[in-house]
C-alpha cells in the first residue's frame, strides 16, 4: 500500500502542475491513529499530505458533483468510488469529461478503533474499480466474506411481529441528521423531498411515524440505484440498519426482474424502478 | 463523604421511587441519558454518552400549546408543561458545563424560556468526575476540568472502587438526604484524570473575529457534507425551529432542534438564502461555537467533548481548526 500511496502522491502532483485537472480527491491522515479524513485540493504542494492505508474508510465518489462546476477533477477510486461516479454520470449530474478517474484495487478497509474489516467490506463485490483512466498498483479480487441477501432472508424469516418490531425500533433511533442522505452518492435531487417544507412531505418532528416515513421515502427512492457501498449505515451515528433496507428492496428486484446490480458500466440498461414496461410484472393489479 | 460503588445500583433504586433518575446507559447499541429502572444496562464506565444530556432540557421535540375551535364556536389555547422532578445522574463536567452555556442561551438576556425554566427547576444534577478521559477529549484546553464541575448540584469524585461525595449547592445538600444509608464516612483517594489531547485555544476566539473572510472556509467546508450530525450531537448546540401541524380544526404548535449545517436552516421567504453554501454554514458554526458566543456571554461554546470529533462521516475536526487557527498569523 505505501507504493500505492507513493504513486498517488506523485500522479496527483502532475496532474495538478500540468493543469490537467483542477483538483485532486483523496484521503489524508486524521489526527488519530489509524484515522483519515477526505483530502480533497487544488495546491501541487499538498499532494504530499494524501494517505493511502487500510483506514481509508470514506467512499470520495459524492464529492465530483461539488467540485466539476469549477472544473476537471482527479479522484482516486477503489471498487466503491467507481460505482458512485457511474451513479452521478448515469444519472446525468457530472460530464465523463470532467472527471479523471485513478484506479485502485481494494482489499477492504478496517474500523479504526477494533481494526476489524468494515461491515460494507465484508459484504463488497466489487473492490476493484469499474471503470477508471488509469490504474495504480494491481486489482485486489477481493471476494465478499458476507453473502449479499442473508441479513434479508433472515429478516424475512421472521414473524410478521418482529420484523415490524425491528424496524419500529430501529427508527425510534434515528435522530434525522440526514448523514445517510448527505453522503449517499444516489441522493443528488437538486432539492430532496424532506426540504421541501411548504409542500409538507414530512414534518419536523422527531417520532417514529416521522422518522420511518423518511427512510422508507429514501429507500424507494434510491434502491434501485443504490451502489451498495454501505456508507450510510456507515455514517449513521445511530447505527440503524439502512443497508437492510436498500438490499430488500434490491432482493425484490432481483425476484421480480431477474439478477440485478446497479452502476457496473456505463452501457447499462436505465435502473429497474425508473423505467415501465408493458409486460412488467403487476401482481398487484 | 464517600459512596462506594458496588452500592450505586441499589442507590439509583431508592432515588427512582421518587423522581424520574436519568442515568447514562446502552440502548439497542446507542449510549445516552435514560430513565433509570430495573435491567438497564447503566454504564457509568463510558466516557461521554453518544447522545448529549441537552434532550432532558430542550427535547428534540417539544410540544408547546395546542388550540382550536370549541363547540360553542369560540377558541381554546392550552400550554403544554411536560416538565417533571428529575435527576440527571453521571453527567460529566464537560455536559454539566454545556447545562450552563444553555442556561444562558434560555435564561438570561432579558428573556426566560419558561418551557426550559420549567425543567430546569426541577432538575437535579449530580456529576461525575472523569479519572479516564477518553482520546478525543479536550475540555481542559477549553478551560475546564475532568475533575471539577462548579454548577453541578453533586459531584462524585471518581476513586478506585468508590466515589467522594459532595454537595456543592443547597438543592444538592438537601438531596443528600435520601443517600444516607449509602454513604460512608471513610476517606478515600480521588484518581485525577487528565486529557490527552492538549490544544492551544489562546487567542483564538479574537483571531477568528478577524477571520470571516478566511480562505480556511473554502478550504475546510469542502469536505463537510452538510449533515447535522455535528450539531444533534453536540451538547450545546441550542437552535430550534417552531412549526406546526393541523387537523380539522385543532392543531399543536411545536419546536424542535434544527441544525445550521441545513440549507433550510436559512432559507427566507421568496428562495433567497444568506447562507447559500456549505461554506457560508460551516463558518457560521465554528464562529458561533469559538467566536459569536464568546463575544456576546463571554464563554465559549464548545466544551471540548469530543463528541463531533468522534461522529463526523467525514472527520471534519474541529481540535485541528482550533489548532490551524491558533498557529495561524490572522
Amino acid at each position: 500500500m505505501s507504493d500505492i500511496q507513493e504513486a498517488m502522491r506523485s500522479r496527483a502532483k502532475e496532474l495538478l502542475e500540468s493543469g490537467e485537472v483542477n483538483a485532486v480527491i483523496g484521503w489524508e491522515a486524521g489526527r488519530f491513529e489509524n484515522q483519515t479524513t477526505p483530502l480533497i485540493t487544488s495546491q501541487a504542494a499538498k499532494t504530499q499530505r494524501l494517505v493511502f492505508n487500510e483506514y481509508c474508510v470514506n467512499n470520495l465518489g459524492k464529492y465530483p458533483r461539488d467540485l466539476t462546476a469549477k472544473g476537471k477533477v482527479a479522484i482516486f477510486a477503489r471498487g466503491c468510488e467507481s460505482r458512485a461516479i457511474i451513479r452521478l454520470l448515469s444519472d446525468e449530474v457530472i460530464k465523463r469529461e470532467n472527471v479523471y478517474i485513478i484506479g485502485i484495487g481494494c482489499p477492504g478497509m478496517r474500523d479504526r478503533t477494533t481494526g476489524e474489516l468494515l461491515k460494507k467490506c465484508a459484504e463488497c463485490r466489487h473492490g476493484d474499480p469499474v471503470i477508471y483512466d488509469e490504474m495504480l498498483g494491481e486489482p485486489q479480487a477481493k471476494p465478499a466474506t458476507q453473502e449479499r441477501f442473508a441479513e434479508i432472508q433472515k429478516i424475512e424469516a421472521l414473524p410478521r411481529a418482529e420484523r415490524e418490531a425491528y424496524f419500529t425500533n430501529a427508527f425510534s433511533k434515528c435522530i434525522r441528521c440526514y448523514a445517510c442522505r448527505n453522503v449517499c452518492p444516489c441522493c443528488t435531487c437538486r432539492q430532496c423531498f424532506v426540504d421541501q417544507r411548504r409542500e409538507g412531505w414530512l414534518g419536523k418532528q422527531n417520532n417514529i411515524a416521522e422518522n420511518r416515513f423518511y427512510g422508507l421515502t429514501r429507500v424507494m427512492h434510491v434502491g434501485d440505484r443504490c451502489i451498495e457501498c454501505g456508507e450510510c449505515e456507515r455514517v449513521c451515528p445511530m447505527d440503524l440498519p439502512l443497508m437492510s433496507l436498500n438490499r430488500k428492496v434490491i432482493y425484490d428486484i432481483n425476484n421480480l426482474f431477474g439478477e440485478y446490480e446497479t452502476a457496473l458500466s456505463l452501457d447499462e440498461p436505465p435502473s429497474a424502478l425508473t423505467t415501465y414496461k408493458v409486460d412488467d410484472v403487476e401482481e398487484f393489479m | 463523604m464517600i459512596i462506594k460503588k458496588d452500592r450505586m445500583g441499589a442507590l439509583l433504586g431508592t432515588l427512582a421511587q421518587h423522581k424520574t433518575v436519568f442515568v447514562p446507559a446502552l440502548i439497542d447499541g446507542v449510549s445516552k441519558f435514560a430513565p433509570y429502572r430495573e435491567g438497564l444496562d447503566v454504564r457509568f464506565d463510558l466516557h461521554n454518552t453518544k447522545l448529549p444530556p441537552k434532550d432532558l432540557l430542550f427535547p428534540q421535540t417539544q410540544k408547546m400549546y395546542r388550540y382550536g375551535e370549541t363547540a360553542e364556536g369560540g377558541h381554546y389555547v392550552e400550554q403544554f408543561d411536560e416538565s417533571s422532578e428529575r435527576v440527571l445522574f453521571g453527567v460529566r463536567p464537560c455536559d454539566m458545563r454545556s447545562i450552563n452555556l444553555l442556561d444562558d442561551v434560555f435564561l438570561t438576556k432579558g428573556f426566560v424560556d419558561e418551557f426550559y425554566e420549567a425543567q430546569r427547576k426541577k432538575l437535579l444534577t449530580v456529576c461525575i468526575t472523569c479519572a479516564a478521559p477518553a482520546e478525543t477529549c479536550f475540555c481542559e484546553s477549553m478551560g475546564l476540568s475532568p475533575n471539577e464541575a462548579p454548577d453541578a448540584d453533586i459531584l462524585l469524585k471518581s476513586c478506585e472502587d468508590c466515589y467522594k461525595v459532595t454537595a456543592q449547592t443547597q438543592k444538592g445538600e438537601a438531596a443528600l438526604a435520601d443517600w444516607r444509608d449509602f454513604l460512608e464516612d471513610t476517606q478515600a483517594q480521588v484518581l485525577p484524570g487528565k486529557t490527552s489531547l492538549r490544544l492551544n485555544f489562546e487567542g483564538v476566539p479574537q483571531k477568528l473575529s478577524r477571520m470571516y473572510e478566511d480562505p480556511i472556509w473554502d478550504e475546510i467546508s469542502t469536505k463537510c457534507l452538510n449533515c447535522g450530525t455535528c450539531t444533534f450531537v453536540c451538547p450545546t448546540c441550542y437552535c430550534f425551529d417552531i412549526s406546526q401541524e393541523n387537523k380539522m380544526k385543532e392543531g399543536v404548535r411545536f419546536r424542535c432542534w434544527d441544525s445550521c449545517m441545513f440549507s433550510e436552516y436559512t432559507a427566507m421567504a421568496g428562495w433567497h438564502n444568506p447562507r447559500p453554501t456549505k461554506k457560508e454554514r460551516v463558518r457560521n458554526r465554528f464562529m458561533h461555537k469559538l467566536c459569536f458566543f464568546e463575544e456576546r456571554y463571554g464563554k465559549t461554546l464548545c466544551v471540548g467533548c469530543g463528541r463531533c470529533v468522534e461522529c463526523c462521516p467525514v472527520a471534519l475536526d474541529i481540535t485541528r481548526l482550533i489548532d490551524d487557527i491558533g498557529a495561524s498569523d490572522a
